[in-house]
């Protein structure tokens, strides 16, 4: 008799399974013995009776998740519970988070390497558990679980394939080519999916982390969109904390990956009429930089030779409405035809950058008076209104790089509240030099028509060249013609290479940038390639991912999509363990050491 | 300027999404266990704290057992606090109890509240939005609601362990009863699902 006892013990798990009047409760492992220095998958087995459920780590409106209290042996150490995805269980107008009839709560079991063998081991765990039908009882349980310790160990005839389905059920990080982002929208937020090319989703719902955030019992909407499918989460009545990230489990019928997404502000949410005063404002700026300054000034010169008027003023706001709607509309148009467009598209092809770049050539040769042509269409009918096209034309390539992000937020908007923002940016753009040609008054303050205005002209021709030098530049980049200096610090992006780093629990940062945004050559230059700020990301060990966007690019329009982003820059840190993070679009190198460090 | 844009739209987000807290508490008028209507606005001028309950369940059971419900009832009402415990549980509920058993109960459990209300439609419980039992509410003075969530933060603990616990409807009303802001306005409550 103490013989065959022995044997049992050595051969075989003993687990002692505790029975309440609702609840069986046990230990079990999925192999059949302790391997020294191996993980070994324990679970908490609950199995209710018919009608009766216990909760999951957010139990939603009441309830209470179940929880174990490991007391091992010295050396051995063990992981949170792994989660199967439990069930929306309603209850009246309320909605909890479960698990009916019979579930396993995974854990990892890590015994020292220096287990001796022969020895079984005795693993015990205090569990406590809120089981309820209408009524709810809370019960725990000492739960031992007694495993032979062997070199090797087979998979448990009775429990190894239970809990291998069971993990199968628990939430995983999304492999690659799905990509998840969130927003802010009226009353909650909604989550950006954008499944691989070619996956259709029908039934798709999210259950958070955390309590307090999102309305546990509110349905979600799944719609269908441009660049993939858009879950409406409805902000919880009573709100606890604030409601910064999407963070939980996004359930399909047959899978279900996590998700953490910071929850990104909507242009919207400012409200049509900021939107629209920004735009404005930009639209006033844009009279400043460097590719339009000279050009209006030596249109408007021409006042003082006695140009101008109401007409005058009226044609040439008509040309930069036309020609900015003329460009909202292609960029609303392919979007819609399903090309993943941002802003800046303008000048993701290498043809339209370099006719540019001869463009602002012959203007600038000609105000340092190389050649000589008169604006030909000055003056007559149709000539202000083209003077209006030039404007925006010469005006095109400083848009992207400027005001990348706040067009970008519109482009992301529906059709009309863009062709909105657009048009207030054209009216902003038309308004000084309208204003000019209209009210003659301020042209006594102008000196008389002399020698200084070819002076003037040839000066005012240095921020053009530098403009086709820039040109010029972001040219050679798109034809691959003129390699900068390589940097072998940057890995070049796919969104297969960050999915894998990151599976692989390895920080990751990606930069997404272009050759013509000017923003993204300073953030570079200035920020991430300063000696203490590589060292940061040395020592952490981080993969340093560019994604470079000066030529179209759908995998890099997608990933912009689901940041919530429609341009660059845009940078994201992914760190094992942590949320990732998406920076702010003008980095500072604290806030990208801050960021390392957490 | 970008980062101002971002404070003004997560400024503006937060805001649109209604907090509860500091906001006027909702009136009512519900029986009390004698069938007398007790009328919320009547108090106002006081604090008032609002109690869900429900005998059947656990939750309720511990913090009744241990003392910790009675012990605060009193506290607070010899500080001139008006403590009203609300019964939601839906007439058509198995779990549903009667005035009289229920103003059994409470003095078996040496309760002291002000009022037991017996919310049979549990129109006062969905007005609050309450979800379990034990869920707590406190209204100032002005008729503002300065606290929602659980009674303490230890969702799971013996009838022994429950005095230990940092109890938030006592800590809401000490800071606002000397003039200092609510720390912790806000928190998840737990317990049974309010029979609805």
């Amino acid at each position: 008799m103490k013989l065959v006892f022995l044997l049992l013990v050595c051969f075989s798990a003993i687990a002692a399974p505790v029975k309440t009047p609702q609840v069986e409760a046990e230990l079990v492992a999925e192999r059949s013995a302790l391997v020294p220095g191996e993980p070994l998958t324990v679970a908490l087995r609950l199995k209710a009776i018919p009608g009766w459920h216990t909760y999951w780590r957010n139990p939603g409106d009441s309830g209470e998740p179940t929880r174990i209290e490991w007391r091992l042996p010295r050396g051995f150490a063990a992981g949170e519970i792994e989660w199967p995805v439990p069930s929306r269980i309603p209850v009246g107008p309320l909605m909890n988070f479960g698990y009916h009839g019979e579930v396993l709560l995974l854990a990892r079991v890590v015994p020292p390497a220096d287990l001796p063998a022969g020895r079984p081991v005795t693993l015990r765990a205090k569990a406590n558990w809120l089981v309820c039908e209408v009524k709810c009882i809370q019960e725990e349980a000492e739960l031992i679980l007694t495993l032979p310790v062997a070199r090797s160990a087979p998979s448990d005839p009775r429990w190894g394939k239970p809990i291998a389905d069971s993990r199968a059920r628990v939430p995983v990080a999304a492999p690659a080519g799905w990509s998840f982002g969130a927003r802010g929208e009226e009353g909650g937020a909604s989550l950006a999916i954008a499944p691989p090319a070619g996956v259709e989703l029908k039934q798709a719902f999210f259950l958070p982390f955390d309590e307090g955030k999102i309305e546990p019992a509110a349905p979600q909407a799944l719609a269908r969109e441009r660049d993939g499918y858009r879950l409406t989460l409805r902000a919880a009545a009573q709100p606890v904390g604030q409601f910064e990230r999407v963070s939980g489990i996004f359930v399909l019928q047959e899978k279900a990956f996590t998700v953490d997404a910071p929850i990104m502000a909507r242009f919207a949410d400012l409200g049509l009429a900021l939107a629209l005063v920004l735009a404005f404002g930009g639209g006033l700026l844009l009279n400043l930089m460097p590719c339009v300054l000279p050009v209006l000034s030596i249109k408007a010169l021409g006042f003082a030779q006695g140009e101008g008027g109401l007409r005058h003023a009226l044609l040439y706001a008509a040309g930069v409405l036309a020609s900015f709607w003329l460009l909202a509309g292609l960029l609303i148009g392919l979007r819609a035809v399903g090309s993943q467009l941002g802003w800046g598209f303008q000048l993701q092809s290498p043809v339209a950058v370099a006719i540019l770049a001869a463009f602002f050539l012959v203007l600038a040769l000609n105000l340092s008076g190389l050649f000589e042509f008169r604006f030909a269409f000055a003056g007559e009918p149709g000539g202000q209104f083209l003077s209006g096209v030039l404007a925006v034309v010469v005006a095109s390539p400083c848009t992207a790089p400027f005001m990348g992000a706040a067009l970008g937020y519109a482009v992301l908007e529906s059709g009309w509240r863009a062709f909105l923002v657009f048009t207030a940016l054209a009216l902003g753009m038309a308004l000084p030099y309208a204003a000019l040609a209209a009210a003659p008054g301020w042209r006594r303050y102008l000196p008389k028509p002399g020698p200084w205005m070819p002076r003037l002209k040839r000066w005012l021709a240095v921020p053009l060249y530098a403009t086709v030098l820039w040109l010029g530049w972001v040219f050679a980049q798109q034809v691959n013609f003129l390699h900068e200096k390589n940097d072998a610090a940057w890995e070049p992006y796919s969104a297969q290479k960050v999915a894998s780093l990151q599976a692989a629990g390895k920080p990751v940062f990606v930069d997404f940038t272009a050759a013509w945004c000017v923003t993204c050559q300073v953030n570079e230059r200035v920020v991430l390639s300063r000696d203490d700020v590589r060292a940061a990301f040395r020592d952490k060990g981080v993969t340093l991912v560019r994604a470079d966007w000066t030529r179209r690019d759908p995998e890099i329009a997608r990933a912009l999509a689901a940041l919530g982003r429609s341009g660059v820059p845009a940078y994201v840190l992914y760190m094992p363990g942590r949320a990732p993070l998406l920076l702010p679009e003008l980095l500072t190198p604290q806030r990208v050491l801050e960021a390392l460090d957490g | 300027m970008k980062r101002i844009l971002l404070a003004l739209v997560l400024a503006a987000a937060t805001t649109a999404w209604g907090q509860k807290v500091g906001q006027p508490a909702p009136d009512f008028t519900a029986p009390d266990t004698q069938g007398k209507p007790v009328k919320l606005s009547e108090y106002k001028g006081k604090y008032v704290v609002l109690e869900w309950v429900n005998p059947e369940c656990p939750y309720v059971r511990r913090h009744y057992n241990s003392g910790n419900m009675p012990s605060l009832q009193k506290e607070f009402g010899a500080k001139d606090v008006v403590w009203l415990t609300v019964n939601s549980t839906n007439q058509s509920s198995s779990e549903f109890k009667t005035p009289q058993e229920m103003s059994k109960w409470m003095s078996e459990k040496g309760a002291s509240p002000k009022a037991t209300l017996i919310d049979k439609d549990s129109n006062v419980g969905k007005l609050y939005d309450a979800r379990t039992t034990p869920h707590m509410y406190v209204i100032d003075p002005q008729g503002r609601l300065i606290y929602a969530g659980a009674i303490d933060d230890k969702r799971w603990a013996t009838e022994a362990g429950t005095k230990s616990a940092n109890n938030h409807v006592r800590a809401a009303l000490g800071e606002a009863m000397t003039g200092k802001p609510v720390s912790v306005s806000a928190t998840s409550p737990y317990g049974c699902t309010v029979k609805y």
